[in-house]
């Protein structure tokens, strides 16, 4: 099943290489959910996310024979999502270090594991986070990035990268935990 | 069913990803590619321009190339006449000479192939000396010695052709009379 997907996608790859506007459009289609969601949970506003996605698609189709194929399009594209999405965030001035000093904070142990989550809740709830909390959390938890990618890319410290997850979890689940004391009432 | 908030995520990443960009945003990007292109096309356009121009010039210096090496080739060609006529008119009488001489000493080539082979040998070695001079005279800082000696490698010629004939008719005539 994924042999035959990635299969599909390296056929409208070629013919992007040779500059077919269809495949663009397959491929467009094909990805413009996944890469305007990556986009918008980082930037976190949808007019900066569409452009986001406008430019980094421009980019792939312009620079395709840059794509050697060591990875998939989707991942390759993603890459260009991030750091467009990163770079957005840097011209809005967003400050991707802790403001009050590193601190890690203990790893909580109680209280984790009692909630049912709701995509829909979840996804609203990291809208709510403050932008250097929620760019890490979502590297870390959605990109698949790890602490040490995340120091190079934010260009923060490994440790900065850690406290900040942290913070952020917190910060989550205090969100959730909130609303869904409001629920409950 | 619960669990942890980052499993939650992990498991449905998939889930999460359903917003979607508003419907014109497909043809904003296909102007941009449009526009691209269409600057592409226009850099070629440019690009054959300077293609060729690189080419006129290319053969702007070619031509100057042959011109300087052509110009030498020109003065090379001066006459001995430009240089000095006396000798020019020397010359001319010098060279009917010489080819009649050389008819006549080819008349006893078949009776002697192999004195007459030496023969022209002997004169080739003259008229290269005089060709190098020909092709020198342009270049000469004293034009008139050199015409001087290409005049005096023509009379030097007509003595050789003289010499050649008198011993080939003695010896043809030596041939003749053994034959007898």
């Amino acid at each position: 099943m994924e042999a035959v997907y990635i299969d599909k996608n390296i056929d409208l790859v070629n013919a992007c290489r040779k500059g077919s506007r269809a495949a663009q459009f397959e491929l467009y289609k094909l990805y413009e959910r996944a890469m305007y969601s990556a986009a918008l949970r980082i930037v976190n506003h949808e007019a900066e996310a569409e452009d986001v996605v406008q430019e980094a698609f421009l980019d792939a189709f312009l620079r395709i024979g840059d794509f050697r194929g060591d990875t998939t399009f989707g991942l390759w594209l993603k890459q260009i999502i991030v750091n467009k999405s990163i770079n957005c965030l840097r011209k809005r001035r967003v400050e991707f270090t802790n403001l009050d000093g590193v601190e890690i904070a203990a790893e909580e142990s109680a209280d984790q594991e009692d909630l049912q989550w709701r995509v829909e809740e979840v996804k609203a709830a990291i809208k709510g986070l403050a932008d250097g909390y929620r760019v890490v959390l979502t590297l870390y938890l959605f990109e698949g990035y790890d602490h040490e990618e995340i120091s190079h890319i934010l260009k923060i410290s490994e440790v900065t990268s850690r406290s900040q997850l942290m913070r952020a979890k917190t910060k989550l689940r205090n969100i959730l935990e909130k609303k869904g004391a409001r629920d409950e009432y | 069913m619960s669990t942890k908030l980052e499993d939650f995520i992990r498991e449905n990443k998939r889930g999460f990803d359903t917003d979607r960009p508003s419907a014109g945003l497909w043809d904003k990007i296909e102007a941009e590619l449009d526009k691209k292109e269409r600057q592409k096309k226009k850099h070629k356009r440019v690009f054959n321009i300077q293609l060729w121009a690189g080419i006129a010039a290319s053969l702007l210096v070619v031509l100057g190339i042959t011109f300087l090496y052509v110009s030498p080739g020109k003065r090379g060609k001066i006459s001995v006449e430009d240089v000095n006529p006396v000798y020019a008119q020397k010359q001319v009488k010098f060279v009917s000479i010489i080819e009649q001489k050389q008819d006549s000493l080819q008349a006893f080539a078949k009776t002697n192939p192999e004195l007459y082979r030496k023969f022209k040998a002997d004169f080739e070695v003259l008229n290269k000396t005089y060709e190098g001079l020909n092709k020198g005279m342009a270049g000469s800082p004293n034009q008139q010695m050199v015409v001087k000696a290409m005049v005096r490698n023509l009379e030097i010629q007509i003595q050789l052709l003289n010499q050649q004939l008198s011993i080939i008719n003695e010896v043809s005539q030596y041939k003749k009379e053994n034959s007898i």
